[in-house]
Formats: structure tokens, sequence, C-alpha cells
């Protein structure tokens, strides 16, 4: 069994790339996904994560500029000359180091111990690979946001961002909703679809700060744990939901709940800071900047890998681009919605 | 000769932004992150800039006493170590800062990231096997 240190890490990244592109023709399925100025294509084999890439995204318009092509190969051993995974062979083994020393190759990088489960990417060529020992042994959260660390890359070199955060918005203007897991995010999200808002997202959306804060849609997944999807009504309007997800969440798509087509786009004019806050009615209140960098950028940065020092500066830079506010959640979904809408409709007009 | 009150930002995975004069600073390598008082944030500025803890001391903005605690706590961070250098004078803007802070010296640490950031853990292996052999103890 092959081992892989920090020392030869880089080597590793660049063989499994070139093994990869030189076995294109023997992947049995080619996926093409078009997202905001990105074509992905991905080859790999039938099952979960190709269906899954069918209907985890949301796909963009025709009408993107500065679109650019991507490539990644889901490969196992048994396509062609694919190899068994290696094996972390350091004694240590950090996700900084192993980003870092990647980083100083040009490269990309992410490896999940457990599987033996490893993510390479190439920005300067937009080639990645994502080895696996077998086409099923894939980590559980893969279907909900197919191949994020690739598209995390892949935007981060061309200065967008992942950001950890919810939508809501109304006639092309939104907020972004910021704050760690259990903070109200997505129920916030699912409360204001159900009740005649937009969306991008309500957990990981697209940002860039080209002409202001501008969201865009990546993932169509939504998630709700059993009391939240009980409160809002979806065990009835979601009659045919499938099992609970790994995280013990019911998931969905935007589009079973959105009053509306996805918008391509929202132009950010807020960034809030949710939490739910045990009284009837929902309150927003400015927020310090400080406290709504500290909810957005940390959890942002640190689930994913590489890029934390821009991601970091990113983030600095789109708290110091908008008013912030602190949003106390009340307890009924369609006055939460209600409180949005009204501060939405204020700053549009 | 080491100026024993200069200190520098302990590594280059010390990150941090301002914002309306409150510092939010980010370990890149640990994940753990922290938000500044105003008064600490003014600190936190002059102390990452090499202003010497001696000349904040003689501003009369800050009990020397509490400087001392404040400044040990950033050292057990790991956000600040003491440098080399000689010491930068202080911003006049940096001194209005101080003299306008409302807010007592603090610095909060947050850790709930952790288990997110590293995403797998360090492991004792048998060193000739790697990773995932761990090591038995003796």
């Amino acid at each position: 069994m092959p081992r892989v240190t920090l020392q030869t890490l880089p080597d590793y990244a660049r063989y499994l790339i070139t093994t990869a592109e030189s076995a294109a023709a023997k992947f049995p399925v080619t996926h093409k996904s078009r997202l905001p100025r990105l074509e992905l294509t991905v080859h790999l084999s039938p099952g979960a994560l190709a269906d899954a890439l069918g209907h985890a995204y949301v796909e963009a318009g025709n009408d993107e500029a500065e679109t650019a092509g991507s490539r990644i190969f889901v490969a196992h051993p048994g396509i062609d000359t694919i190899p068994i995974p290696a094996q972390w062979g350091d004694a240590h083994y950090t996700e900084h180091g192993f980003a870092t020393r990647l980083a100083e190759a040009g490269l990309r990088g992410h490896f999940y111990h457990d599987l033996d489960f490893w993510q390479f990417y190439d920005p300067q060529h937009r080639v990645g690979v994502q080895l696996m020992t077998a086409a099923n042994a894939f980590p559980p959260w893969e279907p909900a946001a197919p191949l994020r660390p690739f598209l995390h890359w892949e935007y981060a070199a061309r200065g967008m961002r992942l950001a950890h955060a919810g939508t809501l918005g109304l006639d092309g203007k939104g907020i972004l909703l910021a704050g760690s897991g259990g903070a109200g995010k997505s129920g916030t999200v699912a409360s204001g679809l159900l009740n005649g808002l937009d969306s991008v997202g309500d957990d990981y959306v697209l940002v860039d700060l080209e002409r202001g804060v501008t969201a865009r849609p990546l993932f169509s997944t939504l998630k709700q744990d059993p009391q939240g999807f009980a409160r809002l009504g979806l065990q009835q309007r979601l009659r045919q939901h499938g099992p609970l997800n790994w995280q013990g969440k019911h998931t969905f798509h935007i589009a079973d709940i959105a009053p509306r087509p996805v918008p391509a786009t929202l132009d950010i004019i807020a960034l809030m800071v949710p939490h739910i806050s045990g009284s009837e009615t929902s309150s927003i209140v400015p927020a310090s900047r400080r406290d709504a960098m500290l909810a957005l950028a940390p959890s942002g940065i640190m689930q994913m890998p590489g890029e934390r020092e821009s991601g970091f500066r990113l983030f600095g830079e789109l708290t110091r681009l908008l008013p912030c506010y602190r949003l106390s959640l009340g307890t009924d979904p369609e006055e939460i919605a209600g409180t949005i809408s009204n501060f939405l409709a204020r700053g549009i007009s | 000769m080491r100026q024993p009150d200069v200190y520098a930002v302990a590594s280059k995975d010390i990150v941090f932004e301002s914002f309306d004069g409150e510092a939010v600073v980010l370990d890149l390598s640990t994940g753990k992150y922290f938000g500044f008082s105003d008064s600490g944030s003014g600190v936190w500025q002059a102390l990452s800039s090499g202003v010497s803890a001696g000349a904040l001391a003689e501003t009369g903005a800050i009990a020397s006493a509490e400087l001392t605690n404040f400044i040990a706590r950033l050292l057990d961070f790991g956000l600040l170590a003491p440098a080399d250098t000689a010491p930068n004078p202080l911003p006049v803007d940096l001194l209005s800062q101080l003299a306008a802070a409302r807010e007592p010296l603090v610095v909060e640490a947050h850790d709930d990231l952790a288990d997110l950031i590293v995403v797998d853990p360090i492991h004792e292996v048998e060193e000739p096997l790697g990773w995932p052999a761990v090591k038995l103890a003796n």
C-alpha cells in the first residue's frame, strides 16, 4: 500500500491528476453542469454521486459572462489504470499543513482519512481528481453538495467565494444570514420561501464583491431537523419526503417550496446575524461589524480546505460593504418572513 | 538586544481585521478566533504594530496591571510573541482611540470551530506503519 507524506504530497497529486486525465475516455459517465460563470464537466461512474449531480445544483442560465470550464474526475480502482488510494504516511496530519504544502506547489487538496478519500485540484489548468476506494466510498455529506471543495477552489482562484450563509430576497435584493449551526439560518430561509420570498441557498452560496455584494445559487438542497420540518408544515406539504440524512435532518430542494424559480443573483443589501430570541415577535436592530464578521467568517473559512487567509480578507471586505443587523427570531414563520419582507421592501424603496 | 516590552504577531497564521475600531483576529492554523473590546482593539493594534508596552502604559489610558494581564493573555493565546526589534512610536490616531475607549480591556476567545478546523485529528501512530495504525500504550 503506497503511503504519502507531506514531502511527496505534490508529486502524488500531480500523478493522480495525470493518470485520471489519461483515462478520461474510460469513465462510464460524463456529466455537465452549468454553474455561475462555470461549466463543470464531471467524469465518473453511475450511482448515487452521478444521480446527485443531476439534482443537487441550481443550474445557471446561458447569459453568464466570463464562463470558464473545469473538469473533475471522480475516480476509483476499476476504471482503467486508476490506482488504489494511498494512505497517509506521516505521523501527524493537520489540514492547514496539508493545504499549505499543496499551495506552495500551486495545487489545492483535501484528505479524509476514514475513507482514504483524496481530492486534488490544479487551479491553473482547471482540472481535479477525487479518488475513492470504490464508486460508493464517499463521505455521507457529499451527495447534498457534490464536489464542494472543487467549487470552493475554483471560485476562490477567481476572487469569488462560497460563503456559509443563508439568503432571502425580494425583487432582486437580498440579505445574507450568517451564524453557526443552530442559529436559525435554515429555518428562517424556509420560512421566507414558504411566505413569498426568494432564496439562493440556505447553507452555502457563492458571493462576489465585483459590483457591491452579490450572492448566487450553487446548491439546491435545503435541510430541516424533524422539529423544524413539522413546525413549518412541511410534513403535509412534502408528503413524498425521503429518509433523514446523515445528520438526522430532512432534505428537500428550494424548488419544492419556492414561490418562483430561483433567481440567478441577489444584490445583497444587509448582513444579518439571526438568533432564536424566545419572544413571540421578530425584530431587526443594528449590530456591530465585529459581531457580524465573527458570525460570518470563521465557520465559512474553516469548513473549507485551504484558501483561509484569502477568505478572511474577502469576508472582511464584504462586512465593511454592508450594514449589519441582529435578527431576533420570533416563533411564527409567517411573522418572521413578514419582518424580513418589510425590511427588504424598505431597503428597495 | 531584545526589547522586553516589544511584541509582534506570533506567526503568519494570525490574521486580523479591524471594523469601526473593533478588531477580529483569527488563528488560521487552529481555527480559534477572537473578538476585542474597543480598548482591547486599540492595544492589540498598537502592540501588533510594534508599539512597546511601556509606551502604552505611559499614556495613562490603561492601568499598568490591567495591561500586563492583557498582554499575558495574548501571549497565552499564541497571538503575540516577544520581538527583537526596536519599538515603533504610538500613532496619534491610536492614542485618540484609546482615550475614547469606553469598554474594559477584553479579548474573547472562541474555539467552537476546533472540530471543524482540524478536520482530521492528529494521531499518534506506529511510525513505520503511519496513520491509522494507532500506537499502543506501553
